[in-house]
């Protein structure tokens, strides 16, 4: 038995002991003790998932290390790492304490897990691993009548779904006859998948995906906890948690890929010629989930809420992806989640800053901001351009990759209602630029000039630097490293192209 | 060569960044003026006689999805290049008055230029949809900064429509390279011509609906920036709170990206489709000439009248590529060409008396002539120009394009067309009698506060009167130096797929 595979997961459950050890020993009168703790664990399980042997090498049966499952604990680690930062330099509070930390590496472990599992039981436990620390950290601020709301409708919302989820595992489990993904891969090969309890039980099971992802309808939550939470935590449970909900929707789904035509009648059929349950499913989720995003976005007048809303909408990009289910597809997933994790990580924090700086996250009140903060308007335009899909930007690369394998499986008339989202969200992108460049007619002259401080300003050039950069250059090298993950995925039989 | 004139206006950027506020004007007119200089030398070196693109540079960018930083120009692209800056250096003497924000201001129209440059020379898709693109950020901000009090309006809906337009133009871009496999423009060029010479009328992309479908989306994404009728709403708004060496470069450039798209990409890729679209894409012209006419007469503010004037001029612009004919696709390219110096200069001469009086509303004016002498021929030049008086560039437009529109399939809505030209000509006279005739109101009458025409003023309005007037009387310079692409490859192509689509005569 070879237990190399959940090493990072040991270095996680070590630093969750050794950061509640050393938060009581110091009795908080050094916060950068566990700080610095936190983050050297973060790190170290991610450059230790990188050193491992992914061959595809299982544990118990029910755990697997393939590159897919190693990029998703990168990528949930990193993140983690970014968000301590960003919560040390966002609005809430300036040291993070260490219920804090042990939080946010329990919530990292929980995804370490879902992206390695392959057994739904496993699935499940990873995925509660995530939620309940994440509704801890979302109600953090106890002082915050605010927080403790969003805390409660996390809770009550993700419980729901959860608790459907379970119900649609077990009776997939009663079906399939077993709990691994192994055994639902070859049940998928049986007439098992033209039963009509098989279509149930999937719907059901999406909800508790669709849930983690913020995809319509079970995103009610995201904007009140979005807006309720520190903004650096939004952050994370809008790009990690996210993206440990696509990982495990893709091995979910990947699974069952080349289940016959369900019982839905051929007029599904027709228009979704994988003939697959899935794709009816996911097809209609993500327009509506970015068409719904996108408009409710039009509306917000607060930063936070408004980034919420567009984090929805992109979740329904990302879900086109997958209904579309090709190798060029989930590479082009994986290559907009990388995007995505830079582009939204600064967005929350450059929220989390300037509501630090002006008090309030009203988009009124960044008026004038792009002469008094050059720095940080430059940094939320580049951005909020990028998010928007507009070139040299990062953001652009990736959409153009998405809707290029979209088109490619046949589905012009899902791309063109991608790609007229993207134009629809320009209009609320923009009206925060305009805030704060269009509108500063009040005083001639800027009040006062503020400049970033050193600390926020190497983070954004960490994660708006790649923006540019990736928009420009490099982005080739990322999307074939994007579709070798991909290649290496198990049992994703149907993947043509 | 190509590559230094497109980013040398980064380093403006740059240099713009770098230096005090104070020197940013200079930096920008100097670097226009390299700019210039450098696409002057450019002309001497290339042959528009040779077949093919020119001073060609290729590199491999991104080699996963095969695409090349490739550029290169021929004589078609060669001429808009230097309309592009030419007009830009004129406007960046015009930018002299601009007071707010003058670094800001400075370093976005340089990064306007390197966008507007990077269209014309882009021989890549991915580059040019790249540089397409970054235009907009720019004129964004160039509009919503420093434009007038409905800036904030004016700015977000040219970018949403221009951005609605990109996005069905790079939905059309995804289905051609998905089918060709490539995102060289001459390489989809030569297949597109090879289908036809092989009578497949289902072209590169296999299959007419889809090319139809393909050929629609694009002509939007270009028909947006011309803009076409039914596309054109943006474009009044636009200019009215435009700054105006803004409206200069928006009317005088940015209006011939679309038309650069259609004769460059969205033709040669679907020639079939093209001429099916042909009679559509008449009657959306005539009713542009036509209605832009009307509703250019019916303008009390001066600005917004020259705004709708473009739209009616732009209309002959696909009224000659719907004709499919040589002399029309050259007289729409003639009218771009006439239509970016004359539009430019009608756009200074608002901007002009804008300063000067600060309305635009053309019934409080009158009799401005007896008081600004020098002003009034300029702007009586520019209007008989742009009405198509013979002897001007507008004429030999006008003219080119409805001989070109006659000789075409379409006849019956050229002669609607020429309804146009009455009308244009009475709007123009009506202002010029209004505006500059009769008598002069008291208020205008103090020579202290309407001087007439101040040297920078002369620096812009003379070079680009010169112009029209060199291009009205001797058409053969810039004729010869674009019709090449259109004599030798589109319009053959056109002709093949009206032969298929009509059974097989040519």
């Amino acid at each position: 038995m070879d237990w190399s595979s959940i090493y990072p997961a040991v270095v996680l459950t070590v630093g969750i002991l050794g950061v509640l050890l050393a938060d009581l020993l110091t009795k908080g009168r050094k916060p950068l003790v566990p700080i610095g703790m936190t983050i050297a664990c973060l790190l170290g399980a991610a450059a230790w998932a990188l050193l491992l042997d992914t061959s595809g090498t299982t544990v118990l049966g029910v755990l697997v290390v393939d590159k897919f499952a190693v990029v998703f604990t990168v990528f949930c680690c990193v993140t983690g790492a970014i968000t301590v930062f960003a919560t040390m330099r966002g609005e809430a509070f300036r040291r993070p304490g260490g219920e804090f930390l042990v939080l946010l590496l329990t919530a990292v472990l929980g995804m370490n897990m879902l992206a390695m599992s392959a057994d739904l039981i496993v699935l499940y436990l990873a995925f509660e691993t995530i939620s309940i620390p994440s509704y801890v950290l979302v109600a953090m601020r106890r002082a915050d009548a605010k927080s403790n709301e969003a805390g409660l409708k996390y809770v009550l919302f993700g419980a729901v779904s959860s608790a459907v989820m379970l119900y649609g595992l077990s009776m997939l489990v009663g079906l399939i006859g077993g709990t691994s993904l192994e055994a639902l891969a070859m049940a998928a090969q049986t007439p098992v998948t033209t039963q009509p309890m098989f279509v149930v039980a999937c719907v059901m099971i999406f909800a508790g995906f669709a849930f983690k992802i913020s995809a319509v309808p079970f995103h009610f939550w995201a904007p009140d906890v979005y807006a309720g939470a520190p903004s650096s935590v939004a952050g994370f449970l809008a790009v990690a948690s996210k993206a440990a909900g696509f990982a495990a929707l893709i091995r979910v789904v990947g699974a069952t890929v080349t289940a016959p035509l369900q019982p839905l009648g051929d007029a599904l059929g027709s228009l979704w010629p994988q003939g697959n349950v899935w794709f009816g499913i996911l097809a209609i989720a993500a327009v509506l989930t970015m068409t719904i995003g996108n408009l409710a976005a039009l509306r917000q007048r607060e930063i936070k809420r408004l980034l919420a809303w567009s984090s929805i909408a992109h979740a329904g990009y990302m879900l086109l992806a997958l209904a579309v289910w090709s190798e060029a597809s989930l590479a082009a997933l994986l290559f907009y989640m990388v995007a995505y994790l830079f582009m939204n990580l600064a967005a929350f924090l450059l929220a989390g800053i300037s509501i630090r700086e002006l008090g309030t996250g009203e988009l009124s009140a960044m008026r004038g901001l792009g002469r008094r903060h050059v720095g940080l308007a430059l940094a939320f335009a580049v951005v909020l351009f990028s998010l928007t899909g507009l070139p040299p930007f990062f953001g652009f690369v990736a959409k153009l990759q998405l809707f290029y394998a979209v088109f490619d499986q046949g589905f012009v008339w899902l791309g063109v209602i991608g790609l007229v989202n993207g134009v629809i969200s320009l209009y609320y992108y923009a009206r925060v630029i305009a805030a704060m460049y269009l509108q500063d007619d009040d005083d001639e002259k800027p009040a006062k000039t503020m400049k970033l401080a050193v600390p926020d300003a190497m983070l954004c050039m960490f994660l708006v630097a790649p923006v540019l950069v990736f928009g420009v250059l490099w982005w080739g090298g990322l999307w074939d490293w994007a579709v070798v993950v991909v290649r290496d995925l198990p049992y994703i039989v149907g993947a043509g192209s | 060569m190509l590559s230094l004139l497109v980013f040398l206006p980064l380093a403006g950027l740059l240099a713009c960044w770098a230096a005090p506020a104070k020197l940013a004007r200079v930096i920008n007119v100097v670097t226009c003026g390299a700019v210039l200089a450098l696409s002057v030398s450019v002309w001497m070196q290339v042959d528009y006689g040779a077949a093919g693109y020119q001073l060609e540079e290729s590199h491999a960018w991104i080699e996963a999805v095969g695409i090349n930083y490739h550029v290169g120009i021929d004589g078609l692209a060669l001429s808009l290049i230097l309309l592009t800056t030419f007009v830009s250096f004129v406007s960046a003497i015009a930018s002299w008055k601009i007071e707010k924000q003058v670094k800001g201001y400075h370093m976005m129209f340089l990064l306007l230029l390197t966008g507007m440059l990077g269209v014309f020379v882009a021989l890549d898709l991915f580059l040019f949809y790249v540089f397409w693109e970054i235009m907009l950020l720019p004129m964004y901000f160039l509009i919503g900064i420093w434009g007038g009090p409905r800036r904030q309006y004016a700015a977000i809906k040219f970018f949403l429509y221009t951005l609605f337009g990109s996005v069905l133009l790079l939905a059309a871009v995804i289905l051609v390279v998905l089918q060709t496999d490539t995102w060289s423009i001459p390489q989809i060029t030569a297949m597109a011509r090879e289908a036809m010479t092989n009578g497949d009328t289902a072209g590169i992309l296999g299959s007419v609906g889809l090319s139809l479908a393909a050929f629609i989306g694009m002509f939007i994404g270009f028909a947006v920036k011309i803009p076409s009728f039914p596309f054109h709403t943006w474009l009044p708004d636009a200019h009215v709170e435009a700054p105006t060496p803004i409206s200069m470069i928006l009317a005088g450039v940015l209006l011939k990206m679309g038309g650069y798209g259609l004769i460059r990409i969205a033709y040669p890729f679907f020639p079939t489709a093209a001429v099916d679209m042909g009679l559509m894409v008449s009657i959306l012209s005539v009713i542009a000439i036509v209605y832009g006419a009307f509703v250019a007469m019916a303008q009390t503010d001066f600005k917004r009248m020259i705004a709708y004037s473009s739209v009616s001029h732009m209309g002959f612009v696909t009224l000659g590529l719907a004709s499919g004919t040589e002399i029309g696709i050259n007289g729409a390219m003639y009218m771009m060409l006439a239509h970016g110096t004359i539009s430019a200069m009608l756009f200074m001469i608002v901007g002009v008396i804008y300063d000067r009086a600060h309305h635009r509303e053309i019934g409080r004016f009158g009799g401005l002539a007896w008081v600004m002498p020098k002003y009034f021929i300029f702007a009586s030049f520019a209007f008989f120009a742009s009405l198509g008086l013979p002897g001007f560039s507008g004429f030999i437009a006008e003219l080119t394009t409805f001989v070109g529109a006659f000789n075409g399939p379409h006849q019956t809505w050229a002669i609607i067309a020429l309804l146009g030209v009455v009308i244009t000509a009475a709007y123009y006279l009506r202002t010029l009698q209004k505006v500059y005739l009769l008598e002069t109101p008291d208020v205008y009458k103090d020579a202290s506060q309407y001087p007439d025409l101040t040297r920078r003023e002369w620096a812009v309005l003379l070079p680009l009167a010169a112009v029209t007037l060199y291009m009205g009387i001797i058409p053969a310079t810039a004729m010869d130096m674009y019709s090449g692409f259109i004599v030798n490859h589109l319009v053959p192509v056109l002709n093949v797929s009206v032969g298929l689509l009509t059974g097989g005569l040519v």
